[in-house]
């Protein structure tokens, strides 16, 4: 499988403010691939470069084997785009919004952008005025996908919609996917990224904590302990040696005790909030 | 590169008309009131030429406002020079800047055109917007011309119109130029510097320390009284407006380039 997104040591600082430093990893080729971090992480500036729409001080950026900073037109081409804060033009109309974003690419999207439509309840005829965030974010979808490009790289995607277009967006996703299509997701929602991805990488602080499979991230030693002791309850994760923990529960005059696997959102709060 | 041109053409097609309707509207009237206010004027006409730098700055002390020719061209000639150079101003300051103020700018940039394509894209929409704005203001006055029936020579009004769409063009550009630059819309920038650049002209008419430097402000070379009055243009100053123009452009094209999307 070849990668079809190579991020190498990306460097971006904005002067005072942090951007993102030495971000490496790799998307392979069908892979749905979640980003995750909290707000001001670097997600959105690694997107951002990716897509060429700023200029980074070092490292190199590979989409379908092409440098981004070379190649940008030929790249964009084949990616459909959302951002998190999906704005259009707001005196056009939904149909002149879509149709605008096929003409540019020279591409007869009709059928795909009707199907589109259709699937996720579009009024084509509305001015994108009268649009909610919801309903903007489905037409960002559709000019993201009528095209049928190779990557979809999404920021933030579900904000606004309600779970029946939720549902709807990522069996679209899946589909693509099964056709060859490969996707970024970026998105502070863990439970989509145990549902629909197969890797993932975590960024904090402009830097990135890790990189695997879900199925290996989610995989850890930490345990979940619950503990009833003086009438009082106490909750807290736990990784280390078990039998340390054994003995310090030794001393106390405990209850009752739970030690539980964690979910999937406290393992990834533990990324997030682990120092360094 | 032409759906971005059609984009841009149609988003400002309304105001186009408001402001060609504005201008050519008062303007073509200006022109339908002289025949009543012909015999007034020429016994003011002397009068009016007398008032030293006034009837020099706006033109008076050069041309007869009894004729159609001096009264189109100091009357008219301020509020075509004015209203036009507003409007290039109104319709280029943003012309760049809007994206990101309006955050569209991440749609924009993710389809696949060149930055320097949609600088092209945009800046050939604001020609367009400019020419068809004179087009449409230079056919009303010629029909209000027809209609009052005098005669006017038609080379130093065309001479006049030609120089006012290069004046207008070098405005926008100037507009266009900072627009680059700007994160936010600034129009109270664009028309303070109409003003200025008018206010500018005036002074260097009426102070003749400044009247070697009047070549560097756009109002220069397409002054109506001048124009009418000599029937030639002021090559120096035509020409560094043209190159000014080409200049501001060129800083857009690298600039906009260059420039990192607001986050």
């Amino acid at each position: 499988m070849s990668s079809v997104i190579k991020i190498d040591n990306l460097t971006k600082s904005y002067g005072k403010h942090r951007g993102v430093a030495n971000v490496s990893f790799a998307v392979e080729e069908g892979d749905i691939f979640g980003f995750l971090g909290p707000n001001g992480a670097g997600k959105s500036t690694t997107i951002r470069s990716m897509l060429g729409f700023i200029r980074f001080q070092a490292g190199s950026i590979h989409i379908f084997g092409k440098d981004i900073c070379r190649e940008k037109e030929t790249i964009l081409r084949e990616i459909g785009y959302m951002p998190s804060e999906t704005m259009f033009y707001p005196a056009l109309k939904v149909k002149d919004i879509i149709q605008m974003a096929a003409d540019v690419r020279k591409k007869d999207c009709r059928k795909e952008a009707q199907k589109l439509c259709e699937r996720l309840q579009v009024d084509v005829d509305k001015k994108i005025s009268d649009l909610s965030l919801g309903n903007r974010k489905k037409v960002g979808i559709v000019c993201a996908m009528q095209h049928k490009p190779k990557l979809f790289v999404f920021d933030e995607p579900t904000s606004g919609l309600d779970p029946l277009m939720q549902s709807e967006f990522f069996k679209l996703i899946q589909e693509y996917v099964a056709e060859g299509a490969t996707c970024m997701l970026s998105t502070h929602v863990l439970s989509e990224i145990k549902s629909y991805c197969r890797s993932a990488a975590i960024m904090k602080e402009g830097k990135l904590q890790c990189v695997d499979s879900v199925a290996n991230l989610t995989r850890t030693n930490a345990k979940r302990v619950k503990l009833f002791r003086d009438g009082r309850q106490e909750s807290y994760i736990y990784e280390g040696d078990m039998n340390e923990l054994l003995q310090t529960l030794a001393g106390y005059n405990v209850e009752d005790i739970l030690i539980e696997e964690p979910s999937l959102d406290e393992i990834f709060m533990h990324f997030y909030s682990e120092t360094e | 590169m032409f759906t971005i041109y059609r984009h841009e053409i149609r988003e400002y097609i309304k105001s186009l008309f408001i402001w060609a309707l504005c201008v050519g509207g008062v303007g073509v009237l200006c022109i339908l009131l002289f025949s009543s206010l012909k015999e007034s004027m020429e016994g003011m006409t002397e009068s009016f030429a007398s008032m030293g730098a006034f009837s020099d700055a706006f033109g008076m002390s050069q041309l007869s406002m009894a004729t159609l020719g001096g009264f189109y061209a100091t009357e008219v000639g301020t509020i075509h020079g004015l209203g036009g150079a507003m409007f290039a101003a109104v319709i280029s300051a943003n012309m760049l800047s809007k994206e990101e103020d309006g955050h569209t700018s991440e749609f924009l940039f993710s389809l696949p055109i060149a930055r320097g394509k949609v600088v092209m894209a945009k800046w050939s929409a604001v020609m367009s917007h400019i020419l068809l704005f004179n087009l449409f203001c230079v056919s009303l006055y010629l029909v209000g011309i027809v209609v009052l029936g005098e005669d006017m020579d038609l080379q130093e009004f065309f001479l006049y119109h030609g120089m006012q769409v290069l004046m207008q063009l070098e405005i926008a550009g100037i507009c266009f130029g900072v627009s680059a630059f700007q994160r936010k819309n600034k129009l109270g920038l664009a028309l303070g510097a109409v003003l200025l650049f008018y206010a500018y002209d005036l002074m260097a008419r009426v102070i003749p320390d400044l009247s070697d430097y009047k070549l560097f402000g756009p109002f220069s070379y397409a002054n109506a009284a001048d124009l009418f009055s000599s029937g030639e243009i002021y090559v120096e100053a035509a020409a560094l407006g043209a190159v000014v123009l080409a200049a501001c452009v060129s800083i857009a094209h690298v600039a906009y380039a260059r420039k990192d999307l607001a986050v």
